[in-house]
């Protein structure tokens, strides 16, 4: 496509990185700063039991129906997918990390469902636009939280993925207003 | 030029047009469903009216009228009066709103209008957040009513702009409103499906999601989409459309407002004609023939393979022995640019216009149209170009052929080297084409798809689709009409402007503007571009 630019060589406004002065240049203050916070927690106990958590043996509480961890893709009470492909949680995505294909439902009380559901795991920042943009419930962060795989690919969550984690977490988080939306 | 004060304001307006259209035009928005300049006025939405200002009978002053009047059925005068801005209007709005939804499944997540409907805008403008309906809705089942068109008639708002369309433009009438009142609906007759050629265009005619279009159903959500200006490149009636595309791809054409051309309309065969922009068995990659080897060398040798075999040619055979076949599929920027390039180096080349398609005869809408002059055209030349390349021909002047010359000749074995221009969607080398090609030593194929000339040439050369380049098309009636690529080429080719001007020996990028200023110089023609008026903001 022929770009047309919605900017103007006016908008573009040069800034020039600040001058350092002496001591900045040294970085000797910053290093002594970092270093004194650290060897404050490492003497005293009482800080140390309270922002330390021993992971993996030990676990940190969380809020969970809150936490913003891994998503999942809800099922509606017959076990099907919820989300109707409306896409607006990969327009609301501000990392662009949802995608979607919408086809026909094979539902007769459905008209649209995707047959397509992929979320990149590794570009999602977490940041919950997506839940508070679906009009049915249908996508949720859950309080998981330990991602790891062993490649970039098996980072990118599809369908499958998704509702499996929708069953392993649904009584540790059950859906909210499943009976509000009907799906 | 009358007159019209609208709220207070004086705007000038075109004279014989109703207040709706004056006050759009003028830049403001008035709500409106059933109206709809290229179709007869109904008056049937109630949702454009106005107050307006007449005499009083008894004291023949000028006064509001207590009853308001549809703008779209009202016509302009010089000095009328009339006010969108009061209680009553509002109110009316707000109220026939309630009303268009009162059966509304307000399924927006799952419409493919979303994101361009007229209900979801002048809900958010002009309606109201609730609705005080308690009784169930009704439930209209979805429709198949022809073979491009799906209707969901619950989300119709029976502005019968579709069957309109049908009767007025198409003049097959194949829709109608079935039942009364709050059960009135869409509905095709028994059996007679809606099968005419224009069909795509009352899904772009309906305000709202209920008529859909088979092919894009389900495909993309509208805002996703990106349009370019582009011409429809399916015949040379030229016209002038959107190309709408995501991630590289097209997902739909949407006829563009040009008077005179097209109006708002454009058929289906152009409508849903661009699928071969994604045929998998396009060429894509530049190849030149050593023996029976293929090499496959990068784009910007190009221009150094072409020069130094054309130049071998003229010198062993003369400058005589070498032709260009222009294509009608090619852009005027494009073809003057080849073309002068090819001169450049034999001064003697001949110029021939390839092969135009014809595919029946030209097709006059409305059908049966007792004479009335035709409101739409799709014509039998299934080329975009054609005029172009005979307007480039003759600007350049030299010698010439007319393609069966062109072949009376190769058979001679009078042609040494010929640049063969193609890029048809459809198979276009005719056995005699085919026959001609085993004399002509030196073969360099521009096409999309593989085809005889291809399987003959020594250099070929991917193109790229109408979609993918910029440039200039001239249609049956002569207007030059710019269009604009709406993807990126296809992996592995070149845009042809592009490696045309780097052939050409340009200075910088290739853009369409600066090819155009260069042509101008040769043939003022090109200096004066059809570009058709902009739609008003608000109207649809
Ligand atoms: S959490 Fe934020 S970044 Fe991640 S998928 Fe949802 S909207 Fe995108
Ligand atoms: S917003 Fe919800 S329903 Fe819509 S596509 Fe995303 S997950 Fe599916
Ligand atoms: S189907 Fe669309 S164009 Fe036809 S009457 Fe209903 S809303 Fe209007
Ligand atoms: S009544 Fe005027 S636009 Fe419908």
């Amino acid at each position: 496509m022929t770009a047309k630019p919605d900017w103007k060589q006016t908008d573009i406004i040069h800034v020039d990185q600040p001058e350092l002065s002496m001591t900045e240049r040294m970085y000797l203050p910053q290093i002594f700063g970092g270093m004194k916070t650290t060897l404050r927690h490492m003497f005293k106990k009482k800080l140390r039991d309270e922002t330390v958590v021993q992971y993996p043996e030990q676990k940190r509480q969380l809020r969970k129906e809150i936490y913003r961890g891994v998503h999942r893709l809800n099922r509606d009470d017959q076990g099907r997918v919820a989300c109707v492909a409306c896409f607006m949680c990969e327009t609301a995505c501000p990392a662009h990390c949802i995608h979607i294909e919408g086809a026909e439902s094979p539902w007769p009380d459905r008209e649209k469902y995707p047959i397509k559901f992929d979320i990149d795991e590794l570009r999602c920042i977490y940041c919950g636009m997506c839940e508070e943009a679906c009009p049915v419930d249908a996508i949720e962060l859950t309080p998981e939280y330990h991602l790891v795989g062993g490649s970039r690919e098996e980072m990118i969550f599809d369908k499958e993925k998704l509702l499996n984690i929708f069953d392993r977490t649904k009584d540790e988080k059950p859906r909210k207003n499943p009976n509000i939306t009907g799906y | 030029m009358p007159k019209i004060i609208v709220d207070g304001k004086e705007i000038e307006c075109r004279d014989k047009i109703p207040v709706l259209q004056a006050v759009l035009e003028a830049g403001g928005d008035v709500p409106h469903y059933c109206y709809h300049p290229g179709l007869s006025i109904v008056a049937s939405c109630r949702l454009c009216l106005m107050e307006m200002k007449m005499p009083n009978p008894k004291t023949k002053a000028m006064e509001w009228t207590p009853r308001l009047f549809p703008s779209c059925q009202t016509p302009v005068k010089d000095g009328l009066e009339v006010r969108f801005e009061s209680d009553k209007v509002k109110d009316n709005q707000t109220h026939c709103m309630e009303y268009f939804l009162l059966n509304h499944p307000l399924d927006c997540p799952v419409c493919d209008q979303a994101g361009e409907c007229y209900l979801q805008d002048y809900s958010l403008k002009f309606g109201e957040s609730t609705s005080r309906m308690v009784e169930p809705k009704n439930k209209n089942p979805k429709k198949d009513i022809g073979s491009k068109t799906l209707l969901y008639a619950d989300r119709c708002v029976m502005c019968s702009r579709c069957v309109r369309f049908c009767n007025e433009v198409a003049g097959t009438g194949e829709l109608a409103i079935i039942n009364r009142g709050s059960r009135a609906e869409i509905d095709v007759f028994p059996g007679v499906p809606l099968e005419n050629k224009l069909q795509g265009n009352v899904v772009d005619i309906c305000p709202v999601g209920c008529l859909l279009d088979k092919d894009f159903l389900m495909q993309q959500r509208v805002w996703f989409l990106k349009s370019a200006d582009s011409v429809c490149a399916g015949c040379s009636a030229g016209c002038t459309i959107t190309v709408d595309a995501n991630e590289g791809k097209v997902w739909r054409l949407k006829p563009r407002y040009n008077p005179g051309v097209n109006d708002w309309w454009m058929c289906d065969e152009g409508r849903f004609g661009f699928k071969y922009v994604h045929d998998p068995r396009r060429l894509n990659r530049l190849t030149v023939r050593r023996g029976a080897e293929l090499d496959y060398p990068d784009w910007s040798a190009l221009p150094e393979i072409v020069t130094l075999r054309l130049e071998s040619v003229v010198k062993k055979d003369g400058a005589g022995s070498v032709a260009v076949v222009l294509s009608p599929f090619m852009a005027c920027e494009e073809a003057w640019m080849l073309a002068s390039m090819v001169r450049c180096i034999a001064p003697q080349a001949a110029l021939v216009c390839g092969p135009a398609p014809m595919v029946g005869e030209d097709e006059a809408f409305p059908k049966g149209g007792n004479g009335h002059p035709a409101k739409f055209m799709i014509r039998a030349e299934k080329c975009p170009n054609k005029r172009g390349i005979e307007m480039i021909i003759a600007g350049l002047g030299g010698p010439t052929l007319s393609f069966t010359d062109f072949l009376k000749q190769a058979g001679e074995k009078k042609i040494a080297a010929a640049w063969i221009v193609g890029g048809s969607p459809t198979e276009w080398v005719g056995d005699d084409l085919k026959k001609a090609l085993g004399h002509i030593a030196l073969v360099i194929a521009q096409d999309i798809f593989p085809s005889a000339v291809t399987d003959a040439a020594t250099v070929i050369v991917p193109s790229c689709s109408w979609a993918e380049r910029s440039g200039c098309f001239v249609n049956v009636d002569g207007k030059i009409q710019p269009f604009e690529a709406g993807i990126n080429p296809i992996e592995g080719c070149q845009r042809d402007g592009n490696y045309l001007y780097a052939v050409f020996g340009g200075e910088g990028l290739y853009s369409a503007e600066k090819v155009r200023a260069l042509m101008a110089k040769q043939m003022p023609a090109f200096g004066q571009l059809h570009v058709p008026p902009p739609v008003p903001e608000h109207a649809h």
